[in-house]
């Protein structure tokens, strides 16, 4: 089951006792994750057509009369497409729309490249007064849209495509920052999905004798707890499913300064590719083993400086 | 800076009635025209053309149509417009200011320190139904707003740009509110013929307009087409009539208009005045042929 389903099927759960949650779909109901809003609330769901651009702006619209719209798409169709509409009718007119990005980062599938998004993070994190989730589990899906429904505020949740089995949560409860493996000298903060790789390349480094701390940053912005949390680690590994410019590595270098930072992320010349996830990671070097050597590498090049 | 504080007493817009309201809407423009010539002055040039085009539409609209209170900016129950040609944003200022939305003189638009945008900005200025600017997208969120209040009484009023239609979310807009049946839903374009460049034609009257065949355009999207001259008072309110008096379908009102309307210098340089600076001596021209223009 891929995180969109379930938010989806919150969303639905959350609209009988609020008549004012709405849902706009691009034409990827079956896919995206609305579907399960759309068979429970058929009269407050809307079929907005293969055009994002309309379709975001249209929300933004509703939102101004009083509804908590929520639009679903690809998260490349949101806010590459739609980027203009959230900057205008979200950003600048302040407008409480939760866009609901399904397939973002740079694992794409057979899709490819024009449906990966691995720098949606730098577009909407330089974006004012956007609230930007990045669920890695079930429960922060939960979490994530429980909270933006509390506090009405533009807001972009970021899902990748890939499966996982209902319930299959990580450790610790859902919140805005939790921490999955204790505080280290050397932590890794991650990510979304990126935090499931970040649990399997600790274990595995744990194995070698390498014990390093785990950070889940779900809640990217806005940003206050960051710098509180990394007190007293001694160097710090960005990991995230995304490009390393703009996303969570950006966040850490200005909320922990001083602390050395090494970002591991999509490359710069990464545009998304289609293939199996194990063979893009492999070759991009975020499979766990390279990750495991590459973390590795790193650690022992600041305990030399 | 800080955004315009609501005038606290109770206000309400006078509705004219259809008899005594031409004359009156006449009187009426031809100050606002003086005014938001004045405040562009002020402002070191803009969108005189466009301005001087829809100011007519808007006036009628708030005066004789539209449900709105200057005391109650933001109740629920009022009526919306969305100026989506926000470049002429000073001329929807200059109904709400008028109308007593705010008292802060106009010609600070586009200071630093006013709160009135250069575009029109619901953050900062009571009475702007939304935010536009970028263009295209108005008539989309006009759908939303009109989908959000279908079940009430309210009325949806989006003002366009014949220029702004070659914008594809225009027709996206249009597309879907079709589909919903969206009745509560009205368009107005501007239609000035004119943008700020066009097609490279540089003289107004051979310029190729915008977008051709708009009533066909309109038509084939599933929409009442309406045509009327859009400074003739009369025909603007039996269109609104007309407007709401679909059903099941949303209409569009094409608004026959000439750019720099009421300004005899910037009627004969249009593309010039789409958005340009004037000298001292232009400035103080422009009002002498506004002058003769209304002693006319």
């Amino acid at each position: 089951m891929k995180l969109a389903d379930h938010a989806g099927a919150v969303l639905a759960r959350l609209a009988v006792d609020d008549a004012r949650i709405f849902v706009l779909d691009g034409d990827l109901a079956d896919s995206d994750g609305a579907i399960h809003f759309a068979e429970r609330h058929p009269g407050r769901f809307l079929m907005a057509g293969i055009a994002e651009q309309g379709m975001i702006s249209t929300a933004a619209g509703m939102a101004a009369v009083g509804a908590r719209p929520c639009v679903f798409s690809f998260s490349a169709f949101l806010c590459y497409r739609g980027y203009d509409q959230i900057r205008v009718c979200l950003s600048q007119a302040e407008q409480p729309v939760i866009l609901v990005g399904s397939h973002a980062g740079g694992l794409s599938g057979r899709n490819g490249k024009t449906h990966a998004a691995p720098n949606d993070l730098a577009l909407m994190l330089s974006l004012p007064g956007i609230r930007v989730w990045a669920p890695a589990d079930f429960a922060d899906v939960e979490f994530a849209l429980e909270q933006s429904m509390r506090n009405p505020m533009p807001t972009y949740i970021r899902l990748p495509r890939k499966q996982f089995a209902l319930g299959e949560n990580l450790r610790g409860n859902a919140a805005a920052i939790r921490w999955i493996r204790p505080k280290r000298p050397l932590t890794i903060v991650s990510t979304g999905l990126a935090t499931r790789w970040a649990e399997a390349v600790a274990e595995r480094l744990s194995e070698t004798g390498m014990d390093v701390g785990v950070l889940h940053c779900l809640e990217l912005a806005p940003q206050s707890g960051l710098g509180r949390q990394l007190e007293g680690v001694q160097q710090l590994i960005s990991l995230e499913d995304h490009c390393c410019f703009g996303g969570l590595g950006a966040l850490l270098a200005q909320h922990c300064p001083g602390v050395p930072l090494r970002c591991f992320g999509w490359p710069a010349n990464f545009v998304g590719k289609s293939g199996a996830d194990e063979e893009v990671l492999e070759y991009y070097g975020l499979s766990t083993q390279k990750l495991a050597q590459r973390i590795a590498l790193a650690s022992t090049a600041v305990d030399r400086a | 800076m800080e955004g315009i504080c609501a005038i606290p007493s109770r206000q309400r817009i006078e509705i004219l009635s259809r008899e005594l309201a031409p004359a009156a809407l006449s009187a009426e423009a031809a100050l606002l025209r003086r005014e938001i010539v004045i405040a562009l002055y002020h402002a070191s040039g803009g969108h005189y053309g466009g301005c001087l085009s829809v100011i007519d539409i808007l006036l009628a609209l708030y005066r004789c149509e539209l449900h709105v209170s200057p005391d109650e900016p933001h109740d629920p129950e009022r009526d919306r417009l969305i100026l989506s040609k926000g470049h002429s944003a000073l001329a929807l200022y200059a109904v709400l200011h008028r109308l007593g939305f705010w008292r802060e003189s106009l010609n600070c638009y586009a200071d630093f320190v006013s709160p009135l945008e250069g575009h029109p900005d619901m953050t900062s200025v009571p009475g702007v139904d939304f935010s536009t600017g970028s263009l295209g997208q108005g008539l989309s969120v006009g759908v939303g707003m009109a989908l959000g209040l279908r079940a009430g009484d309210q009325r949806v009023w989006v003002v366009l740009g014949d220029g702004e239609c070659q914008e594809g979310q225009v027709w996206e807009a249009a597309m879907l509110a079709a589909s919903c049946s969206l009745d509560n839903l009205h368009a107005i374009v501007d239609c000035n013929r004119l943008q700020e460049w066009g097609r490279r034609a540089r003289a107004a009257d051979s310029a190729p307009e915008p977008v051709p065949d708009q009533a066909a355009k309109w038509r084939s999207f599933g929409w009442h087409v309406i045509e009327c001259n859009g400074h003739d008072f009369m025909e603007l309110l039996t269109a609104f009539d007309a407007a709401k008096a679909t059903r099941g379908k949303p209409s569009v009102i094409l608004a026959n208009t000439v750019k720099g309307r009421g300004v005899p210098l910037i009627e004969l340089q249009p593309v010039r005045f789409h958005c340009d600076s004037v000298s001292e001596a232009e400035h103080a021209a422009i009002l002498a042929g506004m002058d003769d223009y209304e002693a006319c």
